[in-house]
């Protein structure tokens, strides 16, 4: 392919990026060449990625500063300093002059050449002030290097701060617009968007909808509840305790983002009739996928293997793999088990819609008095089968694809209480689907 | 800093564009700024995609030889009929849309799926979105006016170009996308229940 040799661009100029070319970094570029380079001083040969005060630009302030060329834009990048806190703690002030920026779910761990190279925190911009925000669509994802990464990281030329010539406090940030709704068509980010023709376009548009209206209904609750439990203001206490942040709590979200990935505006499957949903998400294209299984969805949360695992099971928990487990799990909070000490987690297997139930040695010392005690669970291949089947095998979804059901260390009182006062008020659903005696 | 890790970007370096930026054509870019200029022996520039004209391969084989970008080539080829590879056949999935262009509402061009099938039946994930000029201009220009008379059309019409993109549909390719500006359903719920949050748990 020969190429003309003047294509290089003038970002935040009259810039002249090519027809058809974007900048649309992965998060692994982002981090290990533009946040690095940034971080050790380093000259980055175009100016792609502006600094930005996010205390001063609205996010569609930013949507304009940050332009690059003049080819239409999805996202946004820039260079953020967290240099301002709140003077009574640790917390970043995100605040501008019309809103604020608010963390939500919890950092996502970013991986590079199979290491930890950083982390994703997610943020939604409000109008107005803290506690009456007006919530806007717009996102923004702020990337920060792994902290014990970051003093590796530069070759020490300059010694500005006095701590291994690089700078602290840097981050790099997206920011974008959620959309309700699929994209369009001509969407140039991946093919996840061109491959659905339009009426599937239609019907997603309809099935997201439902999504949204219906998270009222039940598994989406219990998982943000769960969920929460791990993801109290997130920097202080996954730089306290990286490993068990990353090895527990977060697996059940990834799991799930896991299973959405494959249409992520599906319904997730409710708790109590998986199969009267399965007609909804059914968003590919006919026929270019078979299952073997009476469901759609090839995804599965019991392929974690090695359940005995020491730093897989480490943090007071053990893993729950289908949703029937997962039913049980809080319905016997429900009913008041969850004093009982012992732990045993159910593993399902359904390869051949078969069950198997494994028991964890609660000797492990999985359940110390620091630790939200899960109550006990058995796994009855009768009463799973035909729901974890419809999470059927998916063999190149490893790791990620489990449930755990675990609070780690920075569960608290406050999270456990949570946690209780939900199951009882979903306590009709909860009790329709875990009819075996605990 | 590990320069290697980028050196698989290599259209990156060929173009003198720093790391992150992509081939990520709009529809209509690729058909104004591609198929119209090809179609009307314009250069195009920059010049990345290839031209495959008609040789069968199949889509398995097209590494290093269409433009990759993530898990999509693209290559120019020619409007034909039967469009046979190797080991198998791109077969019309029924279904097109009109590219319009966004500033005039024209219509631009039109793109085609197919689905691969191995051998006579054997259906793949294999997709093929083939773009082509509208039936009725050959160029840029004219009216949208459409006509179907195509149908007596047989064999290969050289003269006709056409862009095809081409990709595995097979869901595994969650990394690649990872990056992109949606947000997943659970980020979703998590943004919802923020505002529970408000009411429930003390900030």
């Amino acid at each position: 392919m020969s190429m003309q040799k003047n294509m290089s661009i003038c970002v935040n100029g009259q810039s002249q990026v090519p027809p058809g070319f974007r900048f649309h970094p992965t998060e692994e570029e982002l981090l290990q060449y533009y946040l690095r380079k940034k971080v050790c001083y380093e000259k980055i040969d175009l100016d792609v990625i502006r600094d930005v005060d996010l205390n001063k630009l609205e996010p569609w302030d930013i949507q304009e500063k940050c332009k690059i060329g003049s080819t239409p834009q999805n996202d946004w990048y820039f260079f953020s300093h967290k240099d301002k806190k709140y003077p009574t703690g640790t917390r970043t002030n995100r605040a501008t002059a019309a809103g604020f920026w608010k963390a939500t779910g919890r950092d996502k761990v970013i991986y590079g050449n199979g290491k930890r190279i950083g982390m994703r925190k997610t943020l939604v911009f409000y109008k107005g002030r803290a506690p009456h925000g007006q919530k806007s669509d717009w996102i923004m994802h702020e990337y920060r290097l792994e902290d014990n990464l970051t003093s590796e990281t530069c070759i020490v030329t300059t010694n500005v701060m006095g701590d291994g010539g690089q700078e602290e406090g840097w981050v790099v940030c997206r920011i974008f617009k959620k959309k309700n709704h699929l994209k369009t068509l001509e969407s140039p980010l991946g093919s996840g968007e061109t491959r659905r023709t339009s009426q599937h376009q239609h019907r997603n548009d309809v099935v997201f909808d439902s999504c949204e209206e219906e998270e009222e209904g039940g598994l989406e609750q219990i998982l943000e509840q769960m969920g929460r439990s791990c993801c109290k203001e997130e920097e202080e206490e996954q730089q306290n305790d990286p490993n068990g942040y990353n090895k527990n709590g977060i697996r059940m979200g990834r799991a799930i983002e896991e299973y959405q990935h494959e249409d992520r505006f599906s319904k997730l499957p409710r708790l109590e009739s998986p199969k009267s949903n399965t007609n909804e998400y059914h968003p590919m294209m006919e026929g270019s996928y078979s299952y073997p299984y009476p469901y759609p969805y090839p995804y599965s949360f019991h392929h974690h293997q090695h359940q005995h695992h020491d730093d897989e099971m480490e943090g007071g928990g053990g893993m729950i793999t289908n949703w029937a487990a997962l039913d049980r799990l809080v319905a016997s909070q429900l009913n008041g088990q969850s004093e009982d000490s012992s732990f045993n987690a159910a593993y399902t297997s359904n390869n051949n819609n078969t069950t198997t139930t494994t028991t964890v040695d609660p000797t492990m010392g999985y359940c110390s008095s620091d630790h939200l005690q899960l109550p006990t669970l058995r796994s009855s291949s009768a009463s799973s089968s035909s729901i974890s089947s419809s999470f059927s095998t998916a063999p190149n979804n490893n790791n990620n694809n489990y449930i755990t059901a675990t609070h780690d260390n920075y569960s608290n009182t406050t999270t456990q209480i949570d946690l209780w006062n939900f199951a009882r008020s979903t306590s009709s659903l909860l009790l329709s689907t875990s009819s075996q005696p605990l | 800093m590990g320069d290697s890790d980028h050196d698989h970007h290599h259209r990156n370096n060929v173009n003198n564009l720093p790391p992150g930026f992509r081939f990520y054509p709009t529809d209509e870019e690729l058909v104004v700024h591609f198929l119209h200029r090809k179609a009307s022996l314009l250069p195009c520039h920059p010049d990345v995609i290839p031209d495959l004209d008609l040789f069968p391969f199949d889509p398995w084989d097209l590494h290093g030889k269409a433009l990759a970008e993530g898990n999509q080539w693209y290559y120019y080829s020619r409007r034909t009929q039967n469009r046979v590879t190797n080991n198998g056949y791109w077969k019309p999935m029924g279904y097109e849309e009109a590219i319009v262009k966004s500033s005039s509402n024209k219509n631009v061009g039109v793109k085609k799926y197919f689905v691969f099938y191995m051998g006579e039946a054997i259906k793949t994930n294999w997709i093929m979105q083939e773009y082509r000029l509208p039936d009725s201009a050959s160029s840029s220009s004219s009216s949208s006016s459409r006509s179907s008379k195509r149908k007596s059309q047989s064999k290969t019409d050289f003269s006709k170009w056409v862009i095809c993109r081409v990709y595995e549909h097979d869901g595994d390719d969650d990394n690649d996308n990872d990056g992109g500006t949606e947000l997943s359903c659970l980020d979703e719920v998590f943004l919802s229940l923020d505002d529970l949050d408000e009411i429930s748990l003390p900030n």
